[in-house]
């Protein structure tokens, strides 16, 4: 494929890449985007605050200050003295992968089909997916458990990546069909002037066009495996095996919840799908860099 | 069918007549003029069934199949485990068990109270905050980052953290010097309630936002803005029409998840005040009158009748918001 | 030796089936089963089949992990052919998580009984063994009347661990800082008299776990005991309603109590055990000066005292008289800890559960849950001054009586126990209440 550039013939614009990295915004934007954070963070504070605090501290006084500073908390997760805190996040990390990686596959290649193709049945395939978001997973959960049991996959990661991605892909495939039919159809058609087939088309034009697209459901995927709570507790027994949010459960038992651990341990489990945000949350913007330059 | 669904694939509104330059030199291609090559059907409907095959197999497999054993086990009072059977069968008893149970249309009630208000509440917001954001600014992606954080953090959590803070003797009540039973009063529990969903997904809505956004080439807000465009005549008059696909997407999403809202009612409320504190919802019912009372089939039926409801809002919603605009945008004919 | 005989004779049978269809591939623990013979005595077999078990619990917390894994490697040790693997289940995700097993076939061999109505449901569908016959003779006689709660069409499924009594469990100090006698409160005059008492000097009379339902349920089941005799409340799953009287009048006495205002403020959105600002948080701390609950309670207040321990000034009387009411007035409620095998497993679960219910186990249980062992011969190791109250308070009463919604299922339980929170919440009177409960049925 030879060089091409996408212009604009009303303004005359270049699609490009841009620099997005201008200069200080105007205070008042700060200001909003400080209020907000506010909001949004004091809940959260609170939970690791009080994450240093102890049952005791919490029922004496709700609204209170840890005193004295319990670090034992967070330390006895970390140190894996209470739970298996970095086998759990391992399970957590690798399941969470898989599933985002086989969801943005199928659901990308989906979405294209959906958007790009005319065919009687597309309506139908449309309205299939559209309809999983419709079901709640709690209703699924026995028979899928028994068809794990026949299959002889119950126990095992696979018994809990591949209901994930199939409960995944309505969301996915929702948020990417637009995306993909928002590409111009003209770049499609330059792309078949110069002797792409559609396949060529797909992964050449649509994948790096589609990257905002697809980096969204990944993140919304990924967090979804990451607190995904009753598909684990119902396929997984070996607690080798089990994931952070079961990991959570584990400390809390009827008899004597340890509140203050839980939140420890969260505030602990939140971080890997934090730092995977902020990694990827950049790849949003400027998605359109140097894909349309061929 | 057809028609109907077809309309989430909704185009941009605005049309941008793009053309492609090679390096030699412009040659504009106005769409018409072009003719694409013949290609032959079974090419196409192979490529059809390679790239959409597999997700739909996977799907009919681990959604549609449990889906229709659940149907099944809706006709039998089945606690679970054990046999299905004549000795259990009970036909449409579950379905009529439900229908006739107003704490059921109570759910319902209040289910269609969080659709409306978490679009009122949370729409306008994210919109506001995606359109500050998309601008160049230093700080954004920590900004980004940290609006994300609620959305993070596990439901049960959240609940665990969210109970702590708004009990009657809990830390806000504390904090201000309150006796608000911002849980157990019914008049002030659906609105903490809104708060708590507005908090949790405002970053879901915020992010689904920003990625439309970044589909919107720069050089039409440039280009209004050399042509003497304020920031917020930009904003109204370029930004949010080409938004519009991204905001009705989420519309949909948003309404199908106040329809199915179940996490946050439950670890906050439990299995039993929900109703007198006025929060329940449809799932919540389901989850509280079915597996949790240890009536299976119970819950199936129930869950058919929450899934034929949203498919309803659903329907109305496609065919009244996604449809409005796809005449004319999709205008390519049917190859077959 | 006749029973090893058997015991090879079958796994010649599954070595041959082998090639058909694994063997207990998925699920080792149902090898050798259904040869369960019945001269069992507990003994050893050094050199038997290998056999694995999956064993189900709730112990989770401070002690529980400890406590079964030492049961378990002390049987291992005495029965070298045998292996258990132990999983631990939350409470609360328990009953989800066995169910779902039970439909996919993988029931674990040992699991946590819970008796009543859901043990029912479980015998009807062929999941629990049947161990009358295989219960060790020594620990028969020991447990004895304690079998009761195990016991279905005079056959037993299960083998008790420890007894759960009901009554109020209180702080010694706040009641003396209010100058309220425990053992004066013996009828609801006197109880409402020390309520009046103890909200004048500490934060709240009685915490409430209003929010998981079951404890502002107890509270109706009490005052029925109270009110209504011997064969309505013990024939009442098999009478399936609540006509008689009493059950109104017992709904009448929460309702009346309940207007004095005696539970902690917010009771409703308050939860039961868990954790910071529970109800027993509550008690553990000095925020309210008693509680209704089971027995468990003292090892729940421990766990959520500064110093995890137990509350050193902990007492316990039972529930008081109630005026006019049918009832013995000193009758009981109580729930015991069980575990049953599932009717796959090998024979080997029910030398388990013979293990489990002798004196060695059920004074070790005893001891790390602070609870009321089910063997008699166990009871020494129960110090804390508040359970032996509450033991003894056991020993006197001339009938006990299961926790309503265990015994009616958990269906029509939880709709029981949503009645009473929805007449606690005001919105239902006595009547409102009992015609929601009677529409469970």
């Amino acid at each position: 494929m030879s060089k091409v550039k996408v212009v604009n013939k009303q303004t005359g614009a270049v699609l490009k890449a841009t620099p997005k990295d201008g200069g200080w915004g105007h205070p008042a934007i700060y200001f909003i985007a400080l209020c907000i954070i506010a909001v949004c963070l004091a809940p959260v504070l609170y939970i690791i605050v009080n994450g240093f605090r102890d049952n005791s501290q919490m029922t004496l006084n709700p609204s209170g200050w840890p005193n004295p500073w319990v670090p034992g908390n967070y330390g006895a997760v970390v140190t894996g003295r209470i739970g298996m805190f970095w086998r759990q996040a391992w399970n957590s990390t690798y399941i969470a992968l898989i599933t985002v990686v086989l969801v943005i596959v199928l659901g990308v290649m989906t979405s294209f089909v959906l958007a790009r193709y005319k065919f009687k049945m597309r309506g139908a395939i449309y309205l299939l997916f559209a309809s999983g978001l419709m079901f709640p997973l709690s209703v699924a959960i026995t028979p899928l458990y028994i068809m794990m049991i026949k299959t002889h996959l119950a126990g095992s990661a696979l018994s809990v990546i591949l209901p994930q991605v199939a409960f995944g892909l309505p969301q996915t495939i929702i948020i990417l069909t637009p995306f993909l039919a928002a590409i111009p159809m003209e770049i499609e058609e330059a792309a078949f002037v110069d002797g792409c087939s559609r396949l060529g088309f797909f992964f050449r034009m649509v994948v790096p066009l589609s990257m905002p697209g697809v980096i969204t459901v990944a993140i919304l995927n990924f967090v979804g495996s990451w607190n995904s709570y009753m598909l684990p507790l119902y396929m997984l027994t070996d607690e080798s095996q089990y994931t952070l949010p079961l990991g959570v459960q584990m400390f809390s038992s009827a008899h004597s919840q340890e509140t203050a651990q839980i939140l420890a341990f969260t505030s602990l489990a939140m971080i890997p799908a934090l730092i995977f945000f902020s990694l990827f949350e950049k790849k949003i913007v400027g998605g359109l860099t140097g894909a349309v330059k061929g | 069918m057809s028609e109907t669904s077809s309309a989430a694939t909704a185009a941009p509104e605005v049309e941008l007549d793009w053309s492609i330059e090679s390096e030699g030199g412009s040659v504009v291609l106005p769409p018409s003029a072009y003719v694409r090559p013949r290609r032959n059907h079974v090419r196409r409907n192979l490529e059809i069934i390679i790239l959409a095959g597999p997700a739909i197999l996977l799907f009919l497999m681990f959604v549609i199949a449990p889906v229709i054993v659940a149907l099944y086990y809706s006709f039998y009072k089945w606690k679970g485990f054990g046999p299905t059977n004549a000795d259990n069968f009970v036909g449409l008893d579950n379905y009529k068990w439900t229908l006739t149970n107003p704490e059921f249309w109570g759910a319902v009630g209040h289910n269609g109270i969080i659709m409306v208000l978490s679009l009122v509440m949370q729409g306008p917001l994210a919109i506001l905050v995606a359109l500050l954001l998309n601008q160049k600014m230093r700080g954004r992606s920590l900004i980004r980052v940290l609006i994300f954080v609620p959305y993070v953090i596990s439901e049960a959590i959240v609940g665990i953290g969210m109970f702590l803070m708004l009990q009657d003797e809990g830390a806000l009540n504390k904090l201000l010097g309150l006796h608000v039973g911002w849980l157990s009063n019914p008049k002030v529990a659906m609105w903490t309630l809104m708060f708590i969903l507005t908090w949790k997904y405002l970053g879901f809505a915020i992010i689904l936002m920003l990625a439309g956004l970044q589909g919107i080439p720069e050089e039409l807000s440039e280009a209004a803005a050399v042509d003497g465009a304020t920031f917020w005549q930009i904003q109204w008059h370029i930004m949010l029409p080409l938004l519009k696909p991204t905001i009705k997407v989420w519309g949909f999403l948003s309404i199908i998840g106040a329809m199915q809202l179940f996490d946050l009612v439950y670890v906050i409320w439990g299995q039993y005040i929900a109703t007198t504190a006025g929060v329940s919802t449809m799932a919540w019912f389901m989850a509280a009158n079915g597996r949790l009372s240890g009536q299976l089939g119970r819950g199936s039926a129930i869950a058919i009748i929450v899934f034929i409801l949203s498919l309803v809002v659903a329907m109305i919603y496609q065919r009244w918001v996604l449809n409005r605009d796809t005449e004319g945008a999709l205008t390519e004919k049917e190859e077959d | 030796m006749n029973r090893m005989a058997k015991v090879s004779v079958v796994a010649v049978a599954c070595a041959a089936s082998l090639a058909l269809a694994s063997c207990g591939s998925s699920n080792p623990g149902s090898t050798g089963s259904g040869a369960a013979a019945p001269t069992t005595g507990g003994a050893a077999t050094s050199s038997g089949e290998q056999v694995t078990m999956e064993l189900w619990h709730n112990g989770t917390g401070e002690k529980g992990p400890a406590v079964f894994e030492k049961a378990v490697s002390d049987f291992e040790a005495a029965h070298s052919n045998v292996k258990i693997n132990i999983t631990i289940v939350q409470n609360e995700d328990f009953d989800g998580k066995l169910q779902t097993a039970m439909a996919g076939g993988t029931t674990p061999d040992i699991f946590l009984q819970r008796g009543g109505g859901k043990l029912n449901d479980q015998v009807k569908a062929d999941q629990v063994m049947d161990i009358t016959s295989l219960i060790d003779p020594q620990v028969k006689s020991e447990i004895g009347g304690n079998w009761a709660l195990e016991t279905l069409d005079s056959k037993i499924y299960a083998v008790p661990m420890s007894l759960q009594p009901e009554g109020f469990w209180y702080s010694g100090n706040l009641f003396k800082d209010a100058g309220v006698d425990a053992k004066s409160i013996t009828d609801m005059t006197s109880l409402s008299a020390a309520v009046d008492k103890l909200k004048a000097s500490s934060k709240s009379a009685i915490s409430l776990g209003g929010k998981d339902a079951w404890p502002a349920a107890h509270w109706f089941y009490q005052f029925a005991l109270r009110q209504c005799s011997k064969d309505v409340i013990q024939g009442l799953v098999g009478a399936q309603n609540f006509d008689d009287p009493c059950w109104l009048a017992a709904l009448q006495s929460l309702a009346d109590f309940a207007k004095t205002e005696p539970f902690n403020s917010g009771f409703l959105t308050t939860a039961a055990q868990q954790g910071a600002g529970s109800s027993a948080g509550m008690v553990a701390n000095y925020q309210a000066a008693m509680e209704l609950m089971g027995a468990w309670e003292v090892g729940v207040i421990g766990g959520l005292t500064p110093d995890k321990k137990n509350l050193p000034d902990l007492g316990f009387f039972p529930f008081p008289k109630v005026d006019g009411g049918k009832g013995d007035q000193a009758a009981m409620m109580a729930g015991a800890d069980a575990y049953s095998c599932s009717i796959k497993a090998p024979k080997e679960c029910a030398d388990f559960l013979n293990f489990l219910g002798a004196k060695a186990q059920q004074e070790g249980f005893s001891e790390a849950f602070s609870q009321i062992p089910a063997n008699s011969t166990a009871s020494g190791k129960v110090t804390d001054p508040a359970l032996k109250a509450a033991a003894d308070a056991l020993a006197k009463s001339p009938y006990t009586v299961l926790w309503i919604d265990s015994a009616l299922g958990q269906d029509t339980g939880n709709a029981v126990n949503a009645a009473v929170v929805a007449l606690l919440a005001g919105s239902a009177d006595p009547a409102a209440a009992l015609a929601q409960m009677q529409k469970a049925f």
